[in-house]
């Protein structure tokens, strides 16, 4: 039996898997459903197919509408990350900065950053497409800058020793060999452009799934909630799905795990701070100039001095940093468990699937429903199941950071070194053991590497809810300011939000390095 | 230039000088003086680890030597690279996955500057037992006919120096005879140098016209034992009683290199 049989049959039982998977959800939900009649929390599968049924015209208009967007911010977001990727490749120097300053964009909270747009970009579908846009380009820019640097020695000495150089090694070998890392970005993006088309539609957009998602929370129209998240839910799921499809059709290789870009050249002394901080200069430099460059008004386009002095320097700077302070302390008290227990989540689902593996039928479809349905639908829905309070918000932020975890630690426990488990093999040694110490140490890489991308998505999750349910913390406040036209406020807690998220992520990151550097020495730096 | 590069004389091989640290310090190869007839086969044999495989990169030019020159025919490596004329044989296979095998050979032709020759790809996957797995991918073919394959796109190009790092490392002990019985009727033919890098004695005396016995590293030449002999080299030899006394010979040398003393001479 060749490999591709072996991939096809495989492919084939998840299929099977993943439909019974769903069948028994459905099933679920209906029962769960006619148990709960009478509270007004849970439409069933029925009741929400009579609803799509009878409003089949208005949410085809919206489906098209966002569906458009997204499409647009897509593309658009995806060819910058090439763009950038390429940049970075070509001229290495510019690699800290630019992957820096991505994430520090990719940091900014979209519920602050949607109502800015919406004043600089005017009515129509701007904003929708510039969220989406920037909700998928960083994770298409990693994976890429990852796979351009994965090809073998030996490929690189073959165009090598044929007296070829740089350019002739990017066409013929690493273009290709960064193509399945390219396709592993495009499959995340996928979900994540519908979600930022949708946050863009909150923000005053005429039409969109969006517009009617803020319409029925008011109502409360339960069906109507559900049937938005199911519709949602299953373009996200169609284009997670149609993105692999297309990745296994041009591919001849497996999906590759995705972990750290690696390091250009080794780390001197203080340089990663010398990094941050010429990171942080050019990123005012750039915001400053765009401001100006474009002309805006400083009546709602801030530039630093602005903020800083709204922050530092204005006669109520005082009462603003109470504000700021008090709402993110609200927020902190939400995120970090809900993080903590989406890693933990993540983590023990995946090692439990590896000890009791039919439990997989039931999980993966779970999983990726989870990861595909976009926040903004479910964010009302587990409010509407769990209350206003903190088990609501603590259950979004691990839902949102549980996927990444969990897929990613369950390919790293799965490709624990073959020889190594023979040893284990040969001392009759259980499955328990094994997993301790073996795959664990060998799924760290993975799980610190889902760990540091979802330190964004946590704090995205946390806004939107924040947002649109609960009234409480940094994204109530962020809506707030942009209702109400304060812009000191509004930019002041992109800044802080921002620079906070950019803070953890190096948190996390340096605390990887750390673990590695005992339990996994082959991926530092050589 | 082809025509050119067909009809010139086989290069001879001259390293002057050349010795080579990795960083750390670890000195792999001492100056080294060596010079290598054109036209003929060399085996380069040696412990692991003791820099042949260095020594292989430093003539291909993959790497440039601390101090001294490689010359081929009088011109530089980096000078014979551009002119399409040196091909290498890796350890691993190293054919691109997402090529099939006749992909994998063009892509050779394509890299070395030489026009498209759908016929001698074709002829060349034939000479190595392929035929018939023309449009095969890499992870559908075994170990022993990925390294064919790999042999077959270093071959492809004609090149005037032909370099094998161990190609024959993962085949099995009957595929490699019958590729060591193969191979060499292919290069005598075309007026290529060629330096293959073993730790087969037994590989190293039927492909070779001279075997070079490297000592542990640092690496210096203890042996040089030229096969006398005659081609073309039949399955039968391995009978003969001259064979035998070149891999003794070999393993000899190979043993005093090491520091010991072959069993069968000691007192």
């Amino acid at each position: 039996m060749t490999r591709a049989d072996r991939l096809g049959g495989g492919r084939f039982r998840a299929g099977i898997t993943a439909g019974v998977g769903l069948l028994i959800l459905l099933l679920l939900w209906e029962v769960l459903a006619r148990a709960l009649s009478g509270q007004f929390l849970l439409a069933a599968p029925a009741e929400v197919l009579s609803w799509l049924n009878a409003q089949r015209g208005l949410m085809t208009r919206a489906l098209i509408q966002t569906l458009a967007n997204a499409a647009a911010g897509f593309l658009a977001g995806n060819l910058v990350a090439i763009a950038l990727a390429g940049i970075a490749f070509v001229w290495p120097r510019t690699e800290r900065p630019v992957t820096g300053l991505a994430l520090l964009i990719f940091c900014l909270p979209l519920v602050a950053t949607g109502p800015i747009l919406r004043v600089l970009l005017g009515p129509g579908n701007g904003p929708q497409i510039w969220l989406a846009a920037l909700a998928v380009y960083y994770t298409t820019l990693i994976p890429l800058l990852v796979g351009l640097r994965a090809a073998p020695a030996s490929w690189l000495d073959l165009v090598r020793s044929h007296g070829r150089g740089r350019w002739a090694e990017l066409i013929h070998i690493r273009a290709r060999a960064a193509l399945p890392y390219l396709f592993a970005g495009l499959q995340i993006a996928a979900p994540a452009a519908f979600l930022g088309a949708m946050v863009g539609e909150f923000t005053g957009a005429e039409r969109g799934m969006g517009v009617l998602t803020i319409r029925f929370i008011r109502a409360m129209d339960v069906p109507a909630i559900w049937a938005l998240a199911s519709v949602a839910a299953a373009v996200s799921i169609l284009a997670y799905a149609s993105i692999g499809w297309l990745a296994r059709a041009v591919l001849t290789e497996p999906p590759p795990v995705i972990l750290a870009p690696p390091r250009a050249a080794r780390a001197r002394r203080w340089s990663g701070l010398r990094q941050m901080l010429m990171t942080g200069g050019l990123a005012l430099l750039l915001w400053w100039a765009a401001m100006q460059a474009l002309d805006l008004n400083r009546f709602f386009a801030k530039r630093p001095g602005d903020v800083f002095d709204a922050l530092f320097l204005a006669p109520d700077a005082g009462a603003m940093r109470a504000t700021l302070g008090s709402a993110l302390l609200e927020t902190a008290v939400y995120l970090l468990p809900g993080y903590l227990a989406g890693l933990a989540l993540g983590a023990g689902l995946a090692a439990l699937i590896v000890l009791v593996p039919p439990l997989a039928a039931l999980a993966m479809p779970l999983a990726v429903a989870l990861r595909s349905v976009p926040i903004v639908t479910t964010a009302p829905l587990i409010v509407l199941a769990l209350g206003r309070g903190a088990a609501g918000t603590t259950a979004l932020v691990a839902v949102m950071v549980f996927f990444p975890t969990f897929v990613a630690c369950l390919h790293g426990l799965r490709q624990a070194p073959g020889q190594i488990m023979d040893v284990f093999d040969s001392h009759a040694a259980g499955r328990l053991s094994r997993l301790i110490h073996v795959r664990i140490p060998a799924m760290l890489p993975a799980f610190f590497a889902a760990a540091r991308v979802s330190v964004p998505a946590a704090i995205l999750a946390v806004t939107v809810v924040e947002w649109l349910a609960t009234g409480r913390g940094i994204g109530s406040l962020m809506a707030l300011s942009a209702s109400i036209s304060d812009y000191d406020m509004l930019w002041a807690s992109v800044v802080v939000v921002a620079v906070l998220s950019v803070l953890c992520h190096a948190g996390v990151a340096a605390l990887e390095r750390r673990v590695l550097r005992r339990y996994a020495p082959e991926q530092e730096e050589p | 230039m082809q025509a050119d590069t067909a009809s010139a004389m086989p290069p001879e091989i001259v390293c002057a000088g050349l010795s080579k640290s990795f960083p750390g310090g670890l000195r792999v190869l001492p100056p080294l003086d060596l010079t290598l007839t054109g036209g003929q086969t060399t085996a380069l044999v040696g412990p692991s680890g003791c820099g042949k495989s260095t020594l292989l990169r430093l003539i291909a030019g993959l790497e440039a030597p601390d101090t001294g020159r490689v010359t081929i025919g009088g011109e530089s490596p980096a000078t014979m690279q551009k002119r399409g004329a040196i091909s290498m044989a890796f350890q691993d296979p190293s054919l691109l996955p997402w090529r099939t095998v006749r992909g994998n050979l063009a892509l050779a032709l394509k890299l070395a500057h030489q026009p498209a020759d759908p016929g001698a790809v074709d002829r060349m996957i034939a000479l190595v037992g392929l035929a018939g797995f023309e449009d095969a991918r890499p992870a559908a073919l075994s170990g022993g006919m990925r390294q064919r394959a790999a042999v077959a796109r270093a071959m492809v190009t004609r090149p005037r120096l032909l370099l094998l790092d161990e190609p024959f490392g993962a085949v099995d002990e009957l595929t490699r005879r019958q590729l060591a019985f193969d191979l060499p009727r292919l290069w005598e033919t075309r007026g290529t140098t060629t330096l293959l890098v073993t730790h087969s004695v037994a590989e190293a005396v039927l492909l070779a016209d001279r075997v070079l016995v490297l000592s542990p590293r640092p690496a210096r030449v203890v042996a040089d034992i030229p096969v006398t002999l005659p081609h073309p080299r039949r399955p039968a030899i391995t009978q003969e009683a001259a064979f035998h006394d070149l891999a003794d010979g070999i393993f000899s040398a190979l043993m005093a290199g090491a520091g010991q003393v072959p069993a069968q001479t000691a007192p």
